[in-house]
């Protein structure tokens, strides 16, 4: 099965790759992986907790090339969006976009797990912080 | 569809003696021969043909103790699809991460990282044979008393396996002399 234009292009430009320190409270990572294709795709947030924008994504994947293009794809997008919006970014979205083949959907479902992980993980700091706050105080 | 170890007629459990379930094989590949239904009604001649491609994928299936596995993993609800697996301990992500990691900075660099690729290459070897260990000792738990929970364990350590299958088979395409 070819690639399209489009993933190959994520492919061999990916966009956003690197990493964050994710210990910074306002950075949420995201690990996920599907161990039948031997993937595991790294995606990070780094929120501005004023405004609740993403300023900055990047991705780290090992995998195929539909794999490496859905993170790259989902990294661009997520900037400049809210948490919020985020959130509403679907597989199917990546799958469009991409012209991703059937075989090759659960690479967009990964990528949208991995989009969901992480701001999970960015909550779940915010959350803990404040209540770390409150407990001071 | 019908199950395969009924079909096969011996107890369903991850160890199996490989004799039995070939001879198993051999006997019914006979019983449902086309041969043996030439002069029957076409119903009933199907319903062998059927039979008999039911028992090839049987046979394959449950010869590999992998397979075996995956298969009555399936059979007990289990997701084992290729679309999605979720469940994945996050240990094992960033584990597998790691390890990728330190293999893509080996390939990244000249040959004077070839003896650290054999040395990964010797090391992922060894964490495959020990999965494997770990699988034997599970899959006789798990014929001893049928659990779920054995089979989470189970599902876990395949999971596992198949990341390091990957590197084992990463490493290998870098040492390779290449073309």
């Amino acid at each position: 099965m070819a690639y399209s234009n489009k993933v190959l292009d994520h492919y061999n430009n990916p966009r956003n790759v690197g990493s964050m320190d994710r210990n910074d409270p306002n950075v949420g990572t995201g690990m996920v992986g599907a161990p039948e294709c031997g993937d595991v795709m790294k995606l990070q947030v780094k929120v501005n907790p004023e405004t609740g924008v993403i300023e900055d994504a990047k991705f780290k994947t090992f995998g195929c090339g539909s794999a490496i293009a859905s993170s790259s794809l989902a990294t661009e997008w997520l900037r400049g969006k809210t948490v919020d919006e985020a959130l509403e970014i679907k597989n199917t979205d990546i799958v469009n976009e991409l012209s991703l083949p059937p075989v090759k959907i659960h690479c967009s479902v990964l990528a949208e797990d991995a989009i969901k992980a992480a701001i999970t993980d960015y909550k779940n700091k915010a959350v803990t912080q404040t209540v770390a706050v409150a407990s001071t105080k | 569809m019908t199950e395969y170890f009924e079909l096969l007629g011996i107890p369903r459990s991850l160890h199996l003696s490989l004799d039995v379930l070939q001879q198993r094989y051999y006997e019914l590949s006979r019983q449902f021969h086309p041969d043996r239904f030439m002069r029957s009604p076409e119903a009933e001649r199907q319903k062998a043909l059927d039979l008999s491609s039911t028992l090839n994928d049987a046979y394959r299936t449950l010869k590999d103790p992998l397979k075996r596995a995956m298969y009555v993993l399936s059979q007990e609800g289990f997701d084992v699809g290729e679309q999605r697996s979720k469940d994945v301990p996050p240990e094992l992500l960033e584990e597998v991460f790691e390890l990728n990691m330190a293999l893509e900075e080996m390939r990244g660099g000249d040959d004077s990282a070839r003896p650290q690729l054999e040395t990964a290459e010797k090391n992922f070897t060894n964490m495959l044979t020990e999965v494997d260990r770990q699988l034997e000792v599970l899959f006789e738990q798990y014929d001893h008393a049928q659990s779920r929970d054995k089979l989470t364990e189970i599902r876990g350590a395949l999971n596992r396996r198949k990341y390091i299958q990957n590197l084992v088979d990463e490493v290998r395409k870098s040492l390779a002399p290449s073309p």
